[in-house]
């Protein structure tokens, strides 16, 4: 009976963590958010050195060639940094689908760039279906849809989808911006205007719907542990505040009102690491429990984010509600994990279905 | 992380599993905390002992199975007699709260003395901690303990001590220095229960059950033999006894069963393919599921003797209101049905939900409330100050 981390797992989470902190400090977060374009290149090269953008992504292409359980420690301190990285699309999602494809040339052609941190892959959800070779309509919120090299786009119905790898300069793809409460991590809606489809851009990946439906799943779990590092993150920034700030000739955080806020965030949050742990294990083990656990557990872990955010934001009183406070980074971070595949009660629907017979 | 239990203890496990099969007709009928020493209840607590599924870690000496202290085989013992829907013997506060502090803290004579008879069941114990002015802050306990010759003289009273009538005797927290700073003037003291001076008066609960008992001392002498440690030594005695775990994933399963005894209420009453209710459902799912997996990190922490972390001090805190907030569901989906109180008819299961929604109200009060658990987790758990002492001005009302 083991039931936590390795050495090695410990060691990496720690490591990034220290990493993030020096690397990516808030004025870092901040001075991407206010940018045009949203995107940091050397933060993803420096993402890539950290065995972060490759962590998914198979060694002989390239990555490190890790698990779930691993991709979620790395969640979770991007999380805590808000660090301007889609890292649920990016070193999650795409390699996934990209990986699973039959094609050799379309995988070492991106996996090893992504893994360097050359190259930025998103996906495009629900796409239309392929009409005489043509993709014609549009689709939203996709991630990095700015600044994407290329995109893995999932044509037609999850249930029987037709994936093509299209790269950023395709005729007819066209991208607009859509801003969202997290300009951390920026989405867009992408046009196919006739855009042309073949055999050379298809990727063939077998069982493609039950792989689609796994690699969402991933791209759940990722987003549950992002935002318990903003969750995590958040409290701990609340708590030192409360030991410093005094009105009434005391510190605030020995007010009970104060602690119990607190103790109460606290609470809610340590249970969510241990189910993000067993969630992302039965995922890397194929277990019977790995899809319902992860629609659980993201409508549980973003629930407890946003509540726990939201508390401690007012712990800062009326400079929590500020731009320059720090806790609207982590307010947001988790109000897009959220709404972001699956908000709680959608996904909460998916998890009464597989894990209770009516 | 493998979440197995490996060779030697699966095969301690069909050991188990094979007793049970064996022996499981002779059990009293499941309950978990039988407190009562009835023939067939004590036969079975002393085949449970000599088996080594009772008392596993008290010494041989002392009447024990003598086995050394394993976590994962407690774990298996619990899992495999809940299996079996059979009972795991008498866990009355003698068992599971005195032998331990006596084990850490008695003299010799005392261990021989009262260790295995209560093990065995043949002795009862009750707990003298609270009183009506001394609930959660225990330390300022008022009952005294005067030493005269060769007896202490108890004045005083306790509350919310369970099975007193049962009880043969009293393991008890009193002030015998009085002139000493709070926490250093309280012993820690057993008492007879058949002296004379004690007058107990019963404590009906809003469930109806009448568990708790009020507990007089008027004059009670008993002998200074009966003190456990040294005078003054009280409180660290009797708060290493209140530290004592549960068994923290045996608590988790319990949650589980009762999550899905809710589901199988839902399903009864036709609100299972009900949205809102699934909704509902799926959020106590999610909590259970994270508290289990939660229970599990923690004994992985116990298991290779990491420090205590602060995550282990939401257990209680978690565990008693998700109890009641299932019990709270089980009951909205009975609608009208769901007020059927024990005794009446078209009460489903008896009543249990009722109870158990209140019981575990009990529970989030008694042992440490909720708020004193959140003031132990921003102190123990965040680092964040202690309340500053109340002046004795307009703050408190004596």
């Amino acid at each position: 009976m083991d039931f936590g981390l390795s050495d090695d797992q410990s060691m990496f989470q720690q490591s990034l963590r220290g990493f993030l902190a020096e690397r990516v400090p808030t004025e870092r977060v901040r001075a991407v958010m206010e940018s045009a374009s949203g995107h940091d290149a050397a933060l993803i090269r420096q993402l890539a050195d950290q065995g972060v953008t490759g962590i998914l992504i198979p060694e002989e292409y390239g990555g490190t060639g890790l698990g779930l359980l691993d991709a979620a420690l790395a969640a979770e301190e991007l999380g805590r940094a808000a660090a301007p990285f889609s890292f649920h699309t990016a070193a999650v999602l795409a390699p996934l689908l990209l990986a699973a494809s039959a094609s050799d040339k379309a995988k070492s052609e991106w996996l090893p760039r992504i893994a360097e941190g050359k190259s930025l892959v998103s996906v495009i959800l629900g796409a239309p279906r392929v009409n005489g070779g043509r993709l014609r309509g549009s689709s939203m919120f996709v991630a990095d849809a700015n600044v994407a090299d290329a995109f893995v786009v999932v044509c037609g119905d999850e249930s029987s989808p037709e994936f093509h790898l299209i790269a950023r300069g395709a005729t007819g793809l066209r991208v607009e911006p859509l801003a969202t409460v997290d300009d951390t991590r920026r989405v867009g809606e992408v046009f196919f205007e006739d855009v042309a489809v073949d055999a050379s851009t298809r990727l063939e990946i077998t069982d493609g719907a039950a792989m689609l439906a796994r690699a969402i799943d991933a791209a759940r779990v990722a987003l549950a542990a992002d935002a318990l590092g903003a969750a995590e993150r958040s409290l701990e920034e609340a708590v030192k505040y409360a030991l410093t700030r005094e009105q009434f000739g005391r510190v605030i955080g020995s007010f009970q009102a104060v602690k119990h806020m607190c103790a109460e965030v606290f609470a809610e949050v340590e249970p969510v690491r241990s189910l993000l742990w067993y969630a992302a294990f039965a995922w890397d083990e194929q277990k019977e429990d790995a899809r319902a656990f992860a629609a659980l557990l993201k409508s549980h872990a973003t629930e407890v984010a946003t509540e726990a955010t939201t508390t401690c934001v007012q712990v800062y009183g009326g400079m929590g509600f500020t731009y320059e406070c720090d806790m609207q980074l982590w307010f947001k971070r988790a109000g897009y994990d959220r709404q972001m595949f699956g908000s709680p009660t959608r996904l909460r629907e998916i998890a009464a279905d597989l894990m209770t017979a009516a | 992380m493998d979440l197995s239990y490996g060779p030697k203890y699966e095969a301690f496990r069909e050991e188990v599993r094979a007793f049970l099969e064996g022996e499981k007709h002779n059990a009293p009928s499941a309950s978990i905390g039988l407190s009562e020493g009835s023939g067939q209840v004590r036969d079975w607590q002393k085949k449970l002992v000599e088996h080594g599924y009772a008392s596993r870690t008290v010494p041989r000496d002392y009447g024990g199975f003598g086995a050394a202290p394993d976590l994962l085989e407690n774990i298996i013992i619990d899992e495999e007699f809940r299996r079996a829907g059979a009972s795991r013997g008498m866990a009355n506060q003698g068992i599971s709260m005195f032998v331990p502090t006596l084990l850490q803290y008695g003299s010799e004579e005392q261990k021989r003395r009262y260790i295995g008879p209560t093990i065995r069941g043949e002795m009862i114990w009750c707990q003298g901690y609270s009183e009506p002015g001394s609930g959660s802050d225990l330390a300022s306990l008022k009952t005294s303990a005067v030493l005269d010759g060769d007896e202490f003289v108890i004045n005083g009273q306790k509350i919310w001590t369970s099975t007193a009538r049962e009880a043969q005797m009293m393991f008890a927290l009193v002030r015998t220095e009085p002139d000493a700073p709070k926490h250093e003037g309280i012993s820690y003291l057993l008492v007879d229960m058949k002296s004379p001076g004690i007058t107990i008066r019963p404590l009906v609960m809003m469930t109806g059950q009448a568990g708790f008992n009020e507990v007089f001392f008027d004059n009670v002498r008993v002998p200074r033999e009966n003190l456990i440690g040294r005078r003054g030594q009280g409180w660290e005695v009797g708060k290493a006894t209140l530290i004592h775990e549960r068994n923290m994933l045996g608590a988790a399963d319990l949650t589980e069963s009762t999550y899905l005894g809710c589901v199988d209420v839902l399903r009864e009453f036709g609100v299972l393919d009900h949205g809102v209710y699934r909704d509902r459902l799926m959020k106590l799912a999610a909590r259970t599921q994270a508290m289990k997996y939660h229970s599990m990190r923690m004994l992985t922490d116990r298991l290779k003797k990491r420090p205590p972390n602060a995550a282990a001090l939401i257990m209680k805190l978690n565990g008693c209101q998700l109890n009641h907030d299932i019990a709270k569901l089980a009951i909205d989906a009975m609608e009208e049905v769901g007020t059927l109180k024990r005794g009446s008819r078209h009460a489903r299961a008896d009543g249990a939900w009722q109870i158990g929604y209140m019981f575990q109200l009990g529970l989030i009060i008694g042992g440490g409330t909720a708020q004193i658990q959140k003031n132990i987790i921003s102190e123990i758990g965040l680092g964040m100050p202690r309340e500053p002492k109340a002046g004795t001005g307009t703050l408190s009302r004596r």
